[in-house]
């Protein structure tokens, strides 16, 4: 994993853990931009003699992060398959001046560049440094891309496509999509504030985070130390707006039931929801009567928080770090709180983390993930006891 | 093919052969010139004559969409139309939708960085910036037909459309969806073709009409190329063919790996969808002979117009099945110079 933490799972968890946020204000990312975003630091060196774009480099940082030794030590290891997603891919190599002469462009310096365009080339990219060989495919469905791509693969798996599947996503800051959301005025200048009244829009950030995925039977005999259990899976789409999410959340409740009955769980059997959580008002009302809807007959209000108020929205990352974050919670029994949560959206049905670390066992815990264009994601993890 | 095989129901393209449903009846083309930008001389390949949408789709409303979400309007809905499906009569929730790119919405890229090299990038348009996102066609498609299932984007270098089919096929099998439309496409611009020139990819014809397509390099095209999937059984009329196993690699032996899919079977038809020609929409070179046999019937024989980049293999397959080849066993072929591959097994009606 990367993040704006450092590189690795236990440097997120320490600094989530002290309550360390890490966005910023900055100013220089383009000219006239003010505002708050989560970067990260210096990324290792890769000697590669290719041209890799920086969506492109967070990914194999990540994923040389996650694979650790087997990469060398596993016989099939480069018969693993790949789902990488991304949606600023390569986007962070190409200047505005291509709209105005791409063949001058391409002359002066930017024909490598373009070749990293792609997104298909963030798995790609992932392939080539880890001699990776087995099926591989880039996915992008906006903020939902990350937790898709650990959907597909864990559908990979049961299709026996790969012994083991590396699903995850990565971003980079890029002056394209901070305009972009910009010009939407979905930003908030300040820290984020997720699921608090007063919020007022979303903060970019970047990383990328990589899944070894594998079946049981596959990690069990290989001897591998399983983190969680990926117990249940599903998408739906709202078929509502091109943009904003169904203010009723019925598509992501229907979403949250499928992936618990995939997961043969009860809604009072999930602990905890680490929820998408942009922080935008429109989001944010729909996410919470979506989990009003989907945990509806609960016997205590369901736990809920969101993450993104650590290190912002990573996009195409997002889904992915955030189900490391939860598959943590499960190891851990660490509920992490919503910083800056001091009014929360009124709800007697949502347990709003806020405040404290909260401690408790978690067998079974919840991702959810949503984006423009109306996917959504819901991945249901357990520990490997439960 | 097992009971459970998803089967091909309905087929919707909006190509250089124009928008049609079900199968292409005219023979090959020609490559065009291009005139939607200045150009240094004549520069030619194969692209899609402009047409309304809503001539061929009452109602549809595609003022405010790229090029490629508006054929993916179309393609999906011929599709269905071809596949006598009535959305009315279906749980909405469990059709899926699959659309397979290389480059995704180009056009609107395009302009959104046009509107930040003339304004700068604290001045772009908002109306742009959310259908620059290469999930917005497949996005048009749920909205349009008001489907909930699963929405995904997928980009795999070389090989877009044929990891769509199988992504597809899985869902199928594993009871996440009823019915996938899935669609495969990419829209042609200047910076695109421009690349490719830059790159020298590009085959001599794409420069003179005089020129033979026998000198390598590939003659770019676009287009989008839908196709319905339904489980075996729950389909109303014959389906155009049976989607057995597949595989796929980006590296490695793909002898191997073609080689472990169909054990001892023969496929009596091989669809390659990376013959090498010069129209090929790949400059990889598919050794599909090696691969199945000297006595294999592969299509296509000669070049024809499929080069939409990664996401071409729907269209070539369609082009397979226009040809009529006959019932049998086929096998859907693409490799690439890094002993990647594509393959999957076919069984045609």
């Amino acid at each position: 994993m990367v993040s704006p933490y450092g590189v690795g799972l236990s440097r997120l968890h320490a600094g989530m853990l002290a309550g360390q946020c890490c966005l910023e204000p900055v100013s220089e990312l383009y000219p006239g931009f003010q505002g708050t975003v989560a970067a990260v630091g210096s990324l290792p060196l890769l000697h590669d003699g290719h041209h890799y774009s920086r969506s492109d480099r967070l990914a194999m940082v990540a994923a040389r992060d996650a694979v650790g030794e087997i990469a060398d030590s596993y016989p099939t290891f480069h018969e693993s398959g790949i789902v990488m997603a991304s949606t600023v891919a390569g986007l962070t190599e190409i200047d505005p001046e291509i709209a105005q002469g791409p063949a001058a462009w391409y002359r002066h310096g930017g024909l490598s560049r373009a070749a990293s365009y792609s997104v298909s080339r963030v798995s790609a990219s992932v392939g080539e440094h880890l001699g990776i060989q087995g099926p591989a495919c880039a996915v992008s469905v906006a903020c939902a891309s990350g937790a898709l791509a650990i959907a597909l693969a864990a559908n990979m798996l049961l299709d026996e496509a790969a012994p083991m599947v590396l699903a995850g996503g990565s971003d980079a800051l890029c002056p394209f999509t901070l305009s972009g959301f910009n010009s939407l005025q979905a930003l908030d200048r300040d820290p984020c504030r997720p699921f608090d009244q007063d919020r007022k829009g979303l903060n970019l950030g970047e990383g990328a985070a990589v899944l070894v995925l594998e079946t049981l039977a596959h990690a069990t005999q290989r001897g591998a130390r399983v983190l969680a259990v990926l117990r249940g899976w599903a998408m739906t789409n709202d078929a509502s707006h091109p943009t904003a999410p169904q203010k009723d959340g019925i598509e992501l409740a229907a979403c949250i039931h499928r992936a618990m009955e995939m997961a043969e769980c009860s809604i009072d059997e999930i602990g905890y929801v680490n929820a998408h959580g942009t922080g935008t008002p429109l989001n944010d009302i729909a996410e919470t009567h979506a989990y009003e809807r989907a945990f509806h007959g609960r016997s205590q209000p369901i736990p809920v928080s969101s993450t993104k108020s650590y290190f912002g929205h990573c996009l195409g990352a997002a889904g992915a770090l955030e189900a490391a974050i939860t598959i943590t919670s499960v190891r851990t029994g660490s509920l992490f709180p919503t910083l800056r949560l001091n009014n929360p959206i009124e709800s007697s049905k949502i347990d709003w983390l806020h405040g404290e670390v909260r401690r408790q066992p978690l067998p079974v815990a919840m991702s959810v993930s949503a984006g423009f264009g109306g996917s959504n994601v819901a991945l249901v993890f357990g520990s490997h006891s439960a | 093919m097992k009971p459970t095989s998803p089967v091909l129901t309905g087929i919707g393209s909006v190509t250089p052969y124009g928008p049609l449903a079900g199968l292409i009846s005219t023979g090959p083309l020609e490559p065009s010139a291009i005139t939607a930008w200045t150009t240094p001389g004549l520069r030619r390949a194969f692209l899609v004559e402009a047409f309304r949408p809503a001539s061929i789709v009452p109602g549809l409303k595609t003022r405010r969409l790229d090029r490629l979400s508006a054929w993916a309007l179309v393609a999906s809905s011929l599709a269905l139309r071809d596949a006598g499906i009535d959305l009315a009569k279906m749980d909405r929730s469990r059709i899926a939708v699959f659309f397979a790119t290389g480059f995704g919405c180009v056009e609107l890229t395009e302009a959104f960085f046009q509107s930040a090299a003339t304004h700068g990038w604290a001045e772009t348009d908002p109306i742009i910036f959310p259908e620059t996102l290469s999930n917005a066609p497949a996005s048009h498609v749920a909205l349009f037909h008001d489907l909930h299932g699963p929405n995904v984007t997928i980009s795999s270098q070389g090989f877009a459309a044929e990891s769509a089919l199988l992504q597809a096929s899985s869902l199928l099998r594993h009871g996440q969806a009823d019915l996938a439309i899935v669609l495969a496409g990419d829209t042609l611009t200047q910076a695109i073709y421009e690349w490719y020139e830059a790159a020298h990819l590009l085959s001599p014809p794409c420069f003179s009409k005089e020129q033979l397509p026998s000198a390598g390099g590939f003659i770019p095209s676009e287009g989008v190329v839908a196709m319905v999937l339904e489980p075996t059984g729950r389909q109303e009329s014959r389906p155009y063919a049976a989607l057995g196993a597949g595989r796929w690699a980006v590296g490695g032996d793909a002898r191997t790996g073609v080689r472990q899919l169909l054990g001892d079977a023969t496929p009596t038809f091989t669809i390659c969808t990376g013959n090498g020609g010069p129209c090929a929409s790949r400059h990889t070179t598919c050794s599909a002979r090696d691969l199945v046999g000297e006595d294999a019937t592969i299509y296509p024989s000669q070049p024809v117009a499929t080069g939409i980049g990664d996401a071409s293999a729907l269209l070539h397959l369609l082009l397979a099945l226009s040809r009529r080849p006959g019932a049998g066993d086929a096998l859907l072929l693409a490799t690439s110079v890094d002993g990647g591959f594509a393959a999957l097994r076919l069984e045609l009606f």
